[in-house]
């Protein structure tokens, strides 16, 4: 599947209306938002139609899946949409993002816990807000909205350390443009052991610590940063979709196409091909360089992207930053 | 005193829900800390006779109650027992604390739940450390969740 999906989900006295932009969403929040009570509607419809005086307006079935049978229900599933309510312990197991990572489903997991074994987007987590009444009915109106919401900061940042996700390009990159600057650039080994290296050097450092990750898989590491976030100011979150994304945006790389593809990126990312995001974007910078001068590797940096003028016009995207 | 275990703890009740739907008593929706809570969370009204004025929903069975309301109430009368308190919200964090003032209690957090700026006394049963604040909760709960 891909695409941005349109729901509308309705009884006579609660309305829902979202759209999901990739393969998995999660959902969380307060309590008595009416989560659950938007699954009980999907699972009713499913299971009786109109009759259950439910309505659904979306071009793709709307599925519930639940229970210890979960793994072959699942397998009967095909170009839909999967919404999972909590309570469902499967969810953080290895074995169900094995089992969903090439469908061709997209997956809404209503969850406040972590699920690490899945790439979701910082983008993709949302609550669910009242937004009013409709008609006479007194019918009300639910919205999804973006949970995760950065804290502010003052403009621009000089940061005295950076903190990378991994060892790969992105991480040459950002400790190339520290070692030059004199900034401390130290990569975590992993999005996992980001939120452990940042309250390392928290005692440290007083200045600005800057963390770069891929947004577009850092879904499951946010409630930890974002916490850290809002209660030490010094602390700056960082998340481009990848770094790939960047160089893609950045425009070094001259190819008409790109722009299309960033500015209606669901409509390029099939689920079923891609995981996440992040690995679209690899294999688009990969596929877009190949051949030349900036010929792109994840594992080892192209040092073209090092040279002045391309480096300069990656961070340009990011002036917020001062690097020198 | 209210007492966190931080990440998975298999013992716990993950599912509150169907745990609450074959346990409650209507005693315990009838009683004063529960029609405030649901009344402060859920924004309902317990009548007379344990059925409940929705605003949204009109009037609902307790087993309609939002998830977190639901575990609240368990809390309150099984504090022998651990739930997943995951299945609440932030909403529910000062009746969390409520309920530790009045009684011994330890539950299951599988997130970090914001408890607030005001100071409190939470115990950390992961690390056996008593904390104030949300600072110090973080750096401590970051490490499990």
């Amino acid at each position: 599947m891909k695409g941005i999906q349109r729901v509308i989900v309705s009884n006579k006295r609660v309305k829902y209306q979202f759209e999901l932009c990739r393969n998995l969403t999660v959902i969380r929040g307060d309590s008595a938002t009416g989560k659950t009570t938007l699954i009980e509607m999907i699972g009713e419809f499913y299971e009786n139609g109109a009759a259950s005086a439910v309505n659904i307006i979306c071009a793709k079935e709307c599925y519930v899946l639940s229970g210890r049978k979960w793994l072959s229900d699942l397998q009967t599933v095909r170009d839909s949409i999967v919404f999972i309510d909590e309570g469902n312990e499967f969810v953080f197991s290895n074995e169900f993002a094995a089992a969903i990572k090439d469908t061709d489903n997209y997956y809404v997991i209503v969850t406040r816990e972590a699920i690490p074994a899945l790439p979701y987007s910082v983008d993709e987590v949302y609550g669910i807000r009242e937004s009013g009444k409709y008609g006479t009915l007194k019918q009300t109106y639910n919205e999804f909205y973006r949970f995760y919401a950065m804290p502010e900061r003052g403009l621009p940042v000089k940061p005295e350390c950076v903190i990378t996700e991994d060892s790969n390009a992105g991480n040459q990159f950002f400790s190339a443009i520290c070692d030059k600057n004199n900034i401390r650039c130290i990569g975590a080994g992993g999005k996992s052991n980001i939120f452990h290296q940042v309250s390392q050097v928290l005692g440290l450092i007083e200045g600005p610590i800057v963390v770069i990750a891929d947004g577009a898989a850092f879904g499951a590491e946010m409630e930890r940063l974002v916490n850290l976030a809002r209660l030490w100011e010094n602390i700056v979150l960082y998340l481009p979709e990848s770094f790939e994304w960047l160089i893609l945006h950045s425009g070094v790389v001259s190819d008409k196409e790109i722009a299309e593809v960033l500015s209606d990126t669901s409509n390029y990312v099939e689920s079923s091909e891609y995981f996440s995001w992040e690995r679209f974007f690899t294999a688009l910078l990969i596929k877009k360089t190949d051949g030349s001068y900036l010929q792109y590797a994840k594992r080892r940096l192209n040092t073209s992207y090092c040279a002045d003028k391309i480096a300069g016009q990656i961070l340009q995207d990011i002036g917020w930053i001062e690097f020198g | 005193m209210l007492h966190i275990v931080f990440g998975r703890l298999p013992e716990a009740v993950f599912n509150t829900a169907v745990y609450f739907k074959n346990s409650y008593e209507d005693s315990w929706i009838t009683d004063d800390f529960a029609k405030r809570a649901i009344l402060d969370v859920d924004k309902s009204v317990v009548l007379g006779n344990g059925v409940i004025d929705s605003p949204v929903l009109g009037k609902i069975a307790p087993n309609s109650l939002s998830g977190g309301v639901k575990t609240l109430i368990l809390i309150k009368n099984e504090p022998e027992r651990i739930f997943n308190a995951s299945t609440c919200g932030d909403n529910c964090a000062k009746w969390l604390l409520e309920i530790g003032r009045l009684q011994d209690i330890t539950i299951n957090l599988r997130h970090i739940m914001d408890f607030g700026s005001e100071p409190f006394a939470i115990h950390i049963v992961n690390t056996d450390a008593v904390v104030h604040n949300m600072r110090e909760m973080v750096l401590i709960a970051g490490r499990y969740v």
